[in-house]
């Protein structure tokens, strides 16, 4: 058996509730020892990662234009966009905090976004490329989705801490709402985007 | 290389769905562009119109900070600060909210809300943390997109029920914008604004009364300067007045009804009303009708100043308003003329005639023979005051008046008669012939002079005489001792005898004066 064989070629593919190997018929076919669904890649892969993708997108606008949150200092406050924070921030003297932040909030973001983009392009589009490579990038993608709701999560606990009536209070604003739309539909994007299609269209393997 | 081998096991053949799957997942783009389309509008929608401001200094204002508020709510946010082209002024750019649009109109104002410390109070403390911010003061009017912020804030800031007045003084004092005005003790009103009249002759007060006071702005009310402390001494001992604390720091104005008012009387806004100095002042008598005259005097008039009394016959009708001095470039002639303010309503007038007014009735006590006269009210300052009395022989002596009040027709002084007799008295006295008396009396003082030499002679003789007498005394003397001791001839004859030695003393003094001083036979004993 050739090292470079795929089930996919084979003529085959694995249920993935019971692991029941079943012969490819039909894109829509069942595991007939346990009634799940059955795909030899995931299914509309391409399509439902670039509607979240798309999603992430649209929603990423809002996240960086409007105010993440409004820091109420004796009744008085001003809202904060994400850009905004991280040049306050600069201005106070505390560089690693704003690099943080902006690796956090605008950086990874964006770069998820960029990089989902560019991995469902090269499949659609069947560029050679080295595929290798590409995985180590949507591992990575993958990965780092979830350490974006760090502001979230900041923001959140913020909310309710900074909570002292009229001497200060924090209110979260639409943008908080917006961005962690952006981490969690990236999430669902790179979850759906099935790797193997990245391998499927190299010629030599 | 084949690509499909044979699997070393059977692989059952998958169940088929032929359920066509929707691919319910691209609704979730379309929702995102729903959002993001809605937040967007909802911004843009949001935008209100963009006004400037022209401000003195941009002390405390900050881009994207600093906030403009209207009764604390946030309406808009300063976008934009910018020095103007004549470098002295600087141009704030704010963005408003939408529905701010009908309130920026050319009445409206705008300041600079900073915390304030003064004595009528703090204000604006909340801007100590959150820094200043813009308050506006809307009005309806024309729309405004330019407007100059005011460098000192409006004392009302909101719409607050009640009336303005116009308060008249001469003097602001310690006054300024935000006194209060007390109405028996209790703060109804504060001055809003003062303003120097054009001639400069007096001061205006904008005053505001709250609403439930401002019924007892009426007729005859009274407003004096409450300097809130107020001692007096008179013959009931010493007497203290104080007002509230506040007036006591940062003075006041204090008002009072008449009881003459009824509460239909009270009076529409922006009425004046005079200031009073004091208390005092503004309990005395007000006579809103005066008439003024101009009198012209060709004496001098140290000691008169402005406010001078006019008396008619010892009771005051009137006081000085003005005094001027007109040269005649034609003749060279001085004249002095003092206009008069009379108070016509002090006089009561009996048997009144209905068609005849006040300066009808003037005419015809000038007819009578009423003058003015400028009289000393006082020897040791020299105050003079104007006394009014009937002369019926006296001439009216007419000036050209140009002053556009009637001429009152004036006598000369008592004092500048006194002055008249006196300067006649002297010139009489210039008129003697001094020189030729002098020689004469000279040629008598030769005369004289021999004459004591000669009695200086006789003296000399006489003081002979007298050692003889004194020679003869003696031997009386011994003649009377042999007399009887204790007999009361011998004590009259002691006494006699003692008187004699007392003339002679006497006469040697006063011959020795007369060798000294010949001259005092003639002309009498010098005093030393």
């Amino acid at each position: 058996m050739k090292a470079n064989i795929t089930a996919l070629k084979q003529g085959l593919m694995r249920c993935h509730d019971c692991g029941w190997l079943v012969k490819i018929a039909d894109k829509l076919s069942h595991c007939p020892r346990c009634d799940s669904q059955l795909h030899a890649r995931l299914p509309y892969s391409l399509q439902r990662t670039s509607a979240f993708l798309i999603s992430g997108m649209l929603l990423y606008i809002p996240a960086n234009v409007f105010p993440i949150m409004t820091v109420n200092q004796f009744g008085v406050g001003e809202p904060h966009t994400i850009a905004g924070g991280i040049i306050e921030l600069i201005d106070s003297k505390m560089v690693p905090i704003a690099l943080l932040v902006l690796v956090a909030s605008i950086l990874v973001p964006l770069f998820k976004l960029i990089g989902l983009s560019l991995l469902l392009l090269s499949v659609h589009f069947r560029w050679q490329i080295n595929a290798r490579l590409w995985t180590v990038m949507y591992r990575i993608i993958a990965f780092v989705g979830r350490w974006s709701m760090l502001d979230i999560f900041m923001i959140s606990i913020l909310v309710d801490l900074v909570n002292l009536g009229g001497v200060a209070q924090i209110i979260a604003g639409p943008a908080a709402i917006a961005f962690a739309a952006v981490v969690i539909l990236t999430m669902f994007a790179a979850k759906n985007f099935d790797p193997r299609l990245l391998w499927d269209n190299q010629e030599n393997q | 290389m084949n690509d499909f081998i044979d699997p070393p096991f059977e692989a059952t053949d998958a169940a088929i769905n032929k359920k066509n799957e929707f691919q319910l997942i691209w609704l979730l783009p379309l929702c995102a562009l729903l959002v993001s389309a809605w937040l967007v509008y909802k911004t843009v929608s949001e935008k209100g119109p963009v006004i400037t401001i022209t401000f003195p200094s941009a002390d405390g204002l900050e881009i994207d900070k600093t906030k403009i508020k209207y009764l604390d709510v946030e309406i808009g946010k300063v976008t934009d600060i910018s020095i103007n082209k004549d470098l002295k002024s600087v141009e704030v750019t704010a963005e408003m909210d939408k529905q701010s649009g009908e309130y920026l109109t050319n009445k409206t104002q705008l300041w600079v809300v900073r915390p304030q410390i003064g004595l009528g109070g703090v204000s604006g403390l909340g801007t100590l943390m959150s820094g200043a911010y813009i308050a506006i003061k809307p009005e309806k009017g024309d729309q405004e997109r330019h407007f100059t912020g005011l460098s000192v804030p409006p004392v009302l800031e909101a719409n607050v029920q009640g009336k303005k007045f116009i308060l008249e003084t001469t003097n602001i004092g310690s006054m300024a914008p935000g006194t209060p005005i007390s109405f028996h003790g209790i703060t109804v009103g504060e001055i809003l604004d003062y303003e120097l009249a054009q001639n400069a002759d007096n001061i205006k007060l904008t005053v505001f009364v709250n609403a439930p006071y401002d019924k007892f702005i009426r007729t005859n009310t009274r407003f004096w300067i409450d300097s809130g402390i107020d001692l007096s001494t008179s013959a009931d001992g010493v007497k203290l007045r104080t007002g509230p604390l506040i007036s006591l720091l940062a003075g006041g104005i204090a008002f009072r009804t008449s009881s003459e008012d009824k509460i239909t009387d009270s009076v529409p806004e922006y009425t004046s009303f005079q200031l009073f100095e004091d208390y005092d002042q503004s309990t005395q008598v007000i006579y809103q009708r005066t008439v003024k005259v101009v009198m012209y005097f060709d004496e001098s008039v140290r000691g008169l100043n402005v406010d001078a009394p006019v008396l008619l016959r010892g009771i005051p009708v009137g006081k000085v308003t003005n005094i001027n001095l007109e040269i005649d470039g034609k003749t060279g002639e001085i004249h002095i003329p003092v206009v008069v303010e009379v108070e016509p309503d002090r006089i009561i007038v009996v048997n009144k005639q209905a068609d005849l007014t006040i300066q009808d009735n003037i005419a015809h006590l000038i007819a009578n023979g009423l003058r003015a006269q400028l009289q000393t009210g006082s020897l040791v300052t020299g105050q003079l005051f104007i006394a009014l009395d009937l002369f019926p022989q006296s001439k009216i002596v007419t000036h050209r008046n140009k002053t556009g009040y009637a001429e009152f027709p004036t006598m000369p002084g008592s004092l500048n008669k006194i002055i008249h007799s006196t300067q006649a008295f002297m010139d009489k006295i210039s008129k003697l012939p001094l020189e030729a008396m002098s020689t004469e009396i000279n040629n008598t003082l030769v005369a004289l002079q021999s004459s004591s030499k000669a009695a200086t002679k006789t003296l000399d003789a006489t003081s002979g005489t007298m050692a003889n007498v004194d020679k003869t005394m003696n031997s009386a003397q011994k003649v009377l001792s042999t007399l009887e001791p204790g007999s009361t001839t011998q004590y009259e004859l002691n006494q006699l005898l003692k008187e004699l030695t007392e003339t002679a003393s006497s006469v040697k003094q006063l011959a020795d004066y007369l060798e000294e001083h010949p001259d005092s036979l003639i002309r009498g004993k010098k005093e030393k």
